[in-house]
């Protein structure tokens, strides 16, 4: 059973004549624990995909069903909630916060759900040592390498144990070589936790890293 | 946490934000000691007077210097129904020559309870005839306890026996005698020149002092419990005007107008320093635009956020009234005797209250930026 389904999703800004059409009937599903590549250039409607799934924009037409439940519909609040619990997002400039340290970067997650406690710290520190940087949990943003920020970004974003991930661009920061890995670590935990991944990239080798490849011109699934 | 862990993240921008809070609190806590030292220090020894109600002569506009109250006049109100006590207190201009330079000021004459001057220095109680307690601040004038004084020109002599405090009138630190000097010093003031001067016929210094003997300029008044400073003023009718001593400190001498003016300077400054405070907060929160979007995006609600700016907000504005009231204090501390500062802790509170009040309102202009940031710019980058 497919646990993400977008179905004859458009996206319009403006109107009459200034009318700027950036998704177009677009649709598709995701099985659960598996990922899914958006490739696409620049201004081909990426991102407002991705944001539509994240419940941060609405849909002009079209529906969103996630785990049989429609979320296109739902209040801010109610999609701030949603994706508090149910998403994980991982932006392309990381957002780390940059007066807290790793751990804590990870341990904010829990924290807007309430407070975070001892085993959210255990746990924490136990994804960055999985992303082979525990060592470097109390390190500031500015000091860590933009490889390790996108590790930092990957793991806060399994904090809450999602079930899905949205990634945006995860390796325009990065190097082919660090880019590739990153990919491929984001795999293995989507596979290992059955999660659902989407994620955004304009680069080809990337999306290969991927089981699918939706391919996005000018907001058409072509 | 998430406030906390950002303060000491950036401790300078911080610290300088405390540090702007700390000097319009310290500056608005200054303009209200100083306003307070102005009252005071004109109308100290009329306010500070140990009674319930302050009696004047009818239609004498609440003023010392116009009212006049006979032996007669004292007994009425003395026998007046709700009064507990009463004792007069005469007013008369003496010009001092002090060791710095002369100098103009007033003296008061208690018929009774000398026992309301708080002495810082010296003794106290009722002095004896040709001794004075006076008002600390005439140390800046080269007075000491102990010394005596010469009044110009009548060549009287009074001698320091003791210092008082927050008892000037008309910026002038006021002599405190007994009655018999009070009535020596006033004959003298009267007619004193003049027999010197005058080759007119001159009544006898005898006659003189038998004219104003017992007469007072108020007599203040202790009401029994339950009698009210208007039950005073009807039972004594139109002959008197009744009112306490807070009112007629406020009365006379222009105090009205430079009331006014005075608390327009607070309120001027106030103001401005509550905006200043709101726009450093709101500036604030518009240079983490990026920050909070994100937060957003990851599912932190608009409380959440409004949250973690209220607890810096309380953070910073506590950090800057402690600098404040301490930068204010140590103002105080350095300014001289002379220099009117009379810091008042109720005033002092209801400030430190308006600031944080005034920084709270500042917090909704950041808290409706907070409602229009847009999570989905986290993730806009130049891409639809």
């Amino acid at each position: 059973m497919s646990l993400l389904e977008v179905s004859d999703v458009s996206k319009t800004y403006g109107s009459g004549r200034g009318v700027v059409t950036a998704l177009e009937d677009v649709t598709f599903s995701v099985e659960t624990g598996s990922m899914l590549a958006i490739l696409g250039p620049s201004g081909s409607g990426k991102t407002t995909l991705l944001s539509i799934v994240a419940g941060l924009l609405q849909p002009t037409s079209g529906r969103i069903v996630i785990d049989g439940q429609p979320i296109h519909l739902r209040s801010q609040r109610e999609a701030a909630l949603y994706r508090r619990d149910k998403i994980g997002i991982v932006f392309q400039d990381y957002h780390l916060i940059p007066y807290l340290s790793a751990v804590e970067n990870l341990l904010l997650m829990p924290r807007l759900a309430g407070r975070a406690t001892r085993a959210h710290r255990e746990k924490a520190l136990g994804l960055l040592e999985e992303f082979g940087i525990g060592e470097r949990a109390k390190h500031a943003p500015w000091e860590l390498s933009g490889g390790e920020r996108q590790r930092v970004a990957i793991a806060r974003a399994l904090m809450n144990d999602p079930e899905i991930m949205l990634v945006d661009e995860p390796t325009a920061n990065l190097d082919t070589e660090r880019g590739t890995q990153v990919v491929a670590m984001l795999g293995e935990h989507v596979r290992g936790r059955d999660m659902t991944c989407l994620m955004v990239t304009h680069d080809v080798r990337m999306a290969e890293g991927a089981d699918r490849v939706l391919r996005l011109v000018d907001g058409r699934v072509v | 946490m998430l406030a906390l862990s950002e303060i000491v993240h950036s401790k300078l921008k911080f610290a300088l934000i405390a540090l702007a809070i700390g000097l319009v609190v310290a500056l608005t806590m200054t303009l209200s000691a100083m306003s307070e030292g102005l009252v005071t220090g004109m109308t100290g020894a009329k306010g500070n007077l140990d009674a319930d109600a302050l009696v004047f002569q009818g239609d004498t506009y609440l003023n010392f210097e116009r009212s006049l109250l006979t032996t007669e006049d004292v007994e009425q109100i003395r026998s007046a129904e709700g009064v507990a006590q009463a004792y007069g207190v005469g007013h008369v201009y003496i010009s001092v020559d002090a060791p710095e330079e002369s100098f103009d000021t007033h003296a008061f004459g208690l018929t009774d309870d000398f026992e309301q001057l708080p002495v810082v220095e010296g003794v106290g109680g009722m002095p004896q005839d040709g001794e004075t307690i006076v008002d600390e601040t005439v140390r800046s004038e080269g007075v000491e306890v102990g010394d005596t004084v010469t009044l110009t020109p009548i060549g009287r002599e009074l001698t320091v026996i003791g210092f008082t405090e927050s008892r000037r009138y008309v910026m002038a630190p006021v002599f405190y005698v007994n009655m018999n000097t009070y009535e020596d010093l006033r004959a003298a003031s009267m007619f004193g020149v003049m027999a010197e001067t005058s080759d007119a016929e001159l009544p006898s210094a005898t006659h003189v002092i038998d004219a104003v003997e017992g007469n007072v300029s108020v007599a203040a008044v202790k009401l029994d419990e339950g009698t009210t400073v208007e039950g005073l003023a009807a039972a004594l009718e139109d002959d008197f005007d009744v009112v306490t001593p807070d009112e007629a400190a406020l009365a006379g001498n222009g105090m009205p107008v430079m009331v006014l003016a005075v608390n327009g300077i607070q309120g001027v400054s106030f103001v401005i320093g509550a905006l200043v405070i709101g726009v450093f907060f709101y500036i604030t929160t518009l240079h983490k635009t990026g920050q909070i979007a994100a937060i957003k995006a990851l599912g932190a609600s608009n409380a959440f956020v409004y949250r973690q700016l209220l607890a810096q907000i309380l953070l910073l504005v506590t950090a800057g009234a402690l600098l404040g009231t301490g930068l204010a204090l140590g103002a105080g501390a350095s300014m001289p005797p002379a220099m009117a500062f009379d810091p008042r802790p109720d005033r002092w509170g209801v400030t430190l209250a308006l600031v944080y009040l005034m920084a709270f309102v500042g917090s909704l202009f950041s808290l409706r930026s907070i409602l229009k940031i847009d999570p989905a710019t986290a993730l806009d980058h130049a891409e639809h």
